[in-house]
């Protein structure tokens, strides 16, 4: 629906401001989109990012300030009111209806019609041309259930139905959180293919690496406030950090010399299947010991999570033996392996990890509930344990401060830092931890980076899971590189460059780069 | 101009909804005297409109349940009864397992409270104190019985994949076929017309105590509150118990936190049903002071589903739940005796004030789907 002069900004925010009772989440942000550019929000969990976007796409009705959409001043009342004016939204939790097929979520509410009917003709073949036009495979899909396709797939699908819908401005909102490295680069294409096509794009993100290859404009949101609005191409890591934080980042910590001390879990000839029985761990042998960070590196899906769900309970092992200091406990249950002192992060924290509908108070008392001094007995010690949420709240830096909050009310980045505290502060003697800083912003994720560290110097033996790279190579003390469920190798971070790290992730060996390893690796 | 008023419409319903979701407790009972009235008045609209007197209608509601001692100890025996079956339904619910099987549980339990009398009151001497040991032990067998009956459908979910909804149904006719065999067929007295038992001996019973009603103990309404706050004080204050709610809640994270969910399956079934189990004892000795045809009975067991989620399966709330539906009960059947208005009327009216009592629960439903009611969620 571009009907304006194409000099007009296609968005312009001014001077919204939006509260939460006393808690001021956009403090006069002024706002303005450039026609067929991208423009990155960056900033700290609860700096506002998203905030500012659900006013635009008209979830949230701002207390003061002006919408201007094409250079008319607007109201939204609900997303419906964006969708016409052309402002689509692609959420970080995508809204798609997991048992419709893919054909009927991009049609939602949409269906074209013929005498009373959905017309099912007219509907593909308007999907298809968008298909065509993008590059998207999604109508390969298009009778495939939402629930049976990868995350990659499903976010297709999300930018299809906002095009479908006729947006002319799309609001990415942390888009990357959940896609593999070549799916994020896959992302990228679709997005200049998109501002190729004369359309507009808001990035939300706080992985500042992304924001700068991907965004022609950048502004960073700090408390609530816009802080700055910067060129992408004249602008540097270290000056968008330190506007984020309002103070310098380091971005390399010190090396650490090695002294683990006995061997605190071993993993020996462990197979796992996946919830569809298929073999999704295949013989992994090895060791971890105390004061020491086992990273494991690898594209999403190559059995890392089976793996650390057989180590901390979560799955039973159809194969091997998982000790832990010596003793035997691939026979335990999830609840004996929590007592015998497994910590555990989840990659899942919104289904996993917390309990949505709960208080941070009952949240922080998950997987405690037969832990001393929480419970005593039969009976539990609220007192305990809501001193327990305070301080994890504080030490954690957890916005909102306030343990009462439910989990649902927290960002995604707060959420993450509420179970990592929970987690790391059960005085584990083994820790797994699957993405620990995922969705988390800069300065969060340092601090979770010295904890890692500061447990590790105590003695705790750590597994550490990520698709980061470089946050696998920053922490381990060795790195193990996973694929199709076997351990490629396990190397020493400091001897192999990221790109080597890559290879072994797309299964080559270093010693052998011209066959895929097929031998189970496992040095330890 | 337009926007501007739809914008005003919209924060006042704002306000409003967001007052209803944020209702104390105090407010909610408040909320529910004023629908309840509300409800009469269109109830008594109703009535006038097919020509029945309508005055007479409400009072006649009214008298039925609180007017007199006698209906009063009607409406707390309904209450007592409606409130232990609810305590079984809500428990279950909230640990996300739909059992419907809570009349057959009541059923089981019962006929295994009257078996323990029936046999072991040859073999104690007719006294007071024997009869309390009879009940105690009646009561264990019921408990124990129920329980089991419970724990059934729960192994075949846990174990074997079934559905329990479509398992407890089922088990509801079973529990009543085969009690109802083995009743007419081992325990009807020779020459019996009725497929009755013999009666318990008169020691086998709850005092009235104030009430003087043979049907109704004020011992019985104490065991079901007793039962309730056991059951809240587990729900709220023990580890098993919040594995218990966190199951309900979200079973990916329960399982995450060291449940293992089909222990727990089975854990709730067995406890609901013992619940069940115990309000089948309280039936037999201090409702019938016998035992007879279970197809007969009346629907605790089902009117405890209502009971439950009217309550928002909240054990607290399962009590002033159970006291509506137990006085909405005793006043439609004095109706039923006294005037001469279609049952299905007195159904429907009685169905309106439900309604009207759950509109709160309703509103917060549609607060929530329509995403009215302040937008911090």
């Amino acid at each position: 629906m571009p009907e304006s002069t194409d000099n007009a900004p296609a968005v312009e925010l001014t001077d919204i401001t939006k509260r939460f009772g006393d808690v001021v989440a956009n403090d006069g942000v002024d706002f303005s989109l450039r026609r067929g550019s991208v423009h990155a929000v960056v900033g700290e969990n609860g700096a506002g990012k998203t905030t500012l976007m659900k006013v635009l796409y008209g979830l949230y009705d701002p207390d003061e300030g002006t919408v201007t959409v094409d250079g008319e001043p607007r109201t939204f009342e609900s997303p419906r009111d964006a969708i016409d004016a052309g402002v689509g939204m692609i959420h970080q939790h995508f809204q798609l209806v997991d048992t419709m097929t893919v054909l009927q979520n991009i049609v939602l509410g949409h269906e074209p019609s013929k005498n009373g009917l959905v017309d099912d003709r007219e509907a593909r073949e308007r999907v298809r041309e968008i298909c065509d036009a993008y590059g998207f495979s999604v109508d390969e899909h298009l009778d495939a259930d939402v629930e049976d396709l990868g995350l990659g797939v499903q976010q297709h699908v999300e930018i299809v139905k906002s095009l479908y819908r006729g947006a002319e401005t799309l609001i990415f909102d942390e888009p990357t959180a959940v896609l593999t490295p070549q799916e994020v680069e896959g992302l990228f294409d679709v997005m200049d293919a998109l501002t190729d096509d004369g359309r507009s794009l808001v990035f939300i993100t706080h992985k500042l690496d992304e924001a700068m290859t991907a965004a022609d404009e950048i502004t960073v949101l700090r408390d609530g406030s816009a802080v700055g609005t910067v060129d992408a191409d004249e602008t540097s890591r270290n000056e968008l950090a330190r506007m984020m934080v309002g103070r310098e980042v380091l971005f390399d910590a010190e090396p650490r010399e090695l002294s683990p001390g006995d061997v605190a879990l071993s993993v020996d000839g462990v197979c796992a299947d996946d919830e569809r029985g298929i073999r999704q761990v295949d013989d992994v042998s090895f060791a971890v010991r105390e004061g020491e960070i086992l990273g494991v590196a690898g594209v999403e899906g190559n059995g890392q999570r089976e793996l650390i769900e057989t180590i901390t309970g979560m799955r039973g092992a159809e194969r091997g033996v998982v000790a832990l200091f010596g003793d035997d406990i691939t026979e335990l249950s999830r609840r004996e392996r929590i007592e015998s002192g497994i910590a555990y992060v989840p990659g899942d924290r919104t289904r996993e990890g917390l309990v949505q509908e709960y208080s941070l108070v009952k949240n922080a008392l998950l997987g405690n509930q037969t832990v001393e001094p929480f419970a005593d007995g039969a009976f539990l010690d609220w007192r305990a344990i809501t001193d327990h949420a305070d301080a994890i709240v504080e030490e954690y830096d957890v916005r909102p401060a306030d343990a009462d909050a439910t989990a649902e009310s927290l960002s995604g980045g707060n959420q993450q830092k509420f179970v990592v505290g929970r987690e790391l502060e059960r005085n584990p003697s083994l820790l797994v931890a699957a993405h620990p800083t995922r969705g988390v912003d800069i300065g969060s994720i340092e601090f979770i980076h010295e904890r890692l560290r500061e447990m590790r110097d105590e003695g705790v033996a750590v597994v550490l899971v990520s698709s980061k790279l470089d946050e696998v190579k920053r922490l381990s003390d060795r790195t193990a590189v996973m694929y199709e469920g076997e351990f490629v190798d396990v190397v020493d971070p400091g001897d192999v460059t990221e790109e080597e790290l890559g290879l072994m992730m797309a299964g080559q060996s270093l010693d052998d780069p011209d066959t895929v390893a097929l031998d189970a690796g496992g040095d330890a | 101009m337009s926007d501007a008023g739809a914008s005003h419409v919209r924060a006042a319903l704002d306000r409003i909804v967001d007052r209803m979701l944020r209702a104390s407790v105090l407010e909610r009972i408040v909320i529910a005297i004023v629908s309840t009235t509300l409800a009469l008045v269109i109830g008594a609209g109703i009535v006038a409109l097919s020509g029945y007197d309508a005055v007479e209608f409400v009072y006649s509601l009214v008298y039925g349940a609180v007017g007199e001692l006698s209906n009063v100890a009607f409406t707390l025996r309904q209450s007592t009864m409606l409130i232990l079956a609810g305590v079984a339904v809500a428990v279950a619910f909230r640990a996300g397992v739909l059992n419907i099987g809570v009349q057959g549980q009541f059923v089981v339990g019962g006929f295994a409270a009257t078996l323990a009398i029936l046999f072991l009151t040859p073999l104690l001497p007719a006294n007071t104190v024997a009869g309390v040991v009879l009940m105690v032990v009646a009561g264990g067998a019921a408990v124990a019985a129920g329980g089991a009956y419970g724990a059934l459908p729960g192994l075949m979910k846990a174990y074997a994949g079934a559905n329990e909804v479509i398992t407890t149904i089922m088990l509801n006719f079973i529990a009543s076929g085969v009690v109802y065999f083995l009743l007419d067929a081992y325990l009807r007295p020779p020459g019996a017309a009725a497929p009755n038992t013999e009666s318990f001996p008169d020691y086998v019973d709850l005092p009235g105590f104030a009430f003087g009603s043979p049907s109704f103990s004020v011992i019985g309404f104490g065991i079901a509150l007793v039962t309730v706050a056991v059951v809240y004080v587990y729900m709220t204050q023990t580890g098993s118990g919040y594995d218990l709610v966190t199951s309900g809640y979200q079973e990916p994270a329960a399982k995450y936190s060291g449940v293992d969910p089909n222990r727990m399956i089975v854990r709730t079934m067995t406890l609901s049903g013992m619940i069940a189990g115990l309000a089948g004892a309280l039936f037999a000795v201090m409702i019938l002071g016998y035992y007879s045809d279970p197809n007969t009975f009346p629907t605790f067991g089902f009117d405890a589903i209502a009971v439950s989620l009217l309550a928002a399966n909240n054990p607290l709330g399962v009590i002033p739940a159970g006291l509506l539906f137990g006085g909405l009960d005793a006043g439609g059947q004095y109706i039923g005796f006294t005037l001469d208005v279609p049952s299905e009327l007195v159904d429907g009216v009685i169905g309106l004030i439900v309604l009207f009592v759950a509109a709160p629960e309703l509103f917060r439903a549609a607060g929530r789907y329509t995403g009215l009611g302040g937008d911090a969620g």
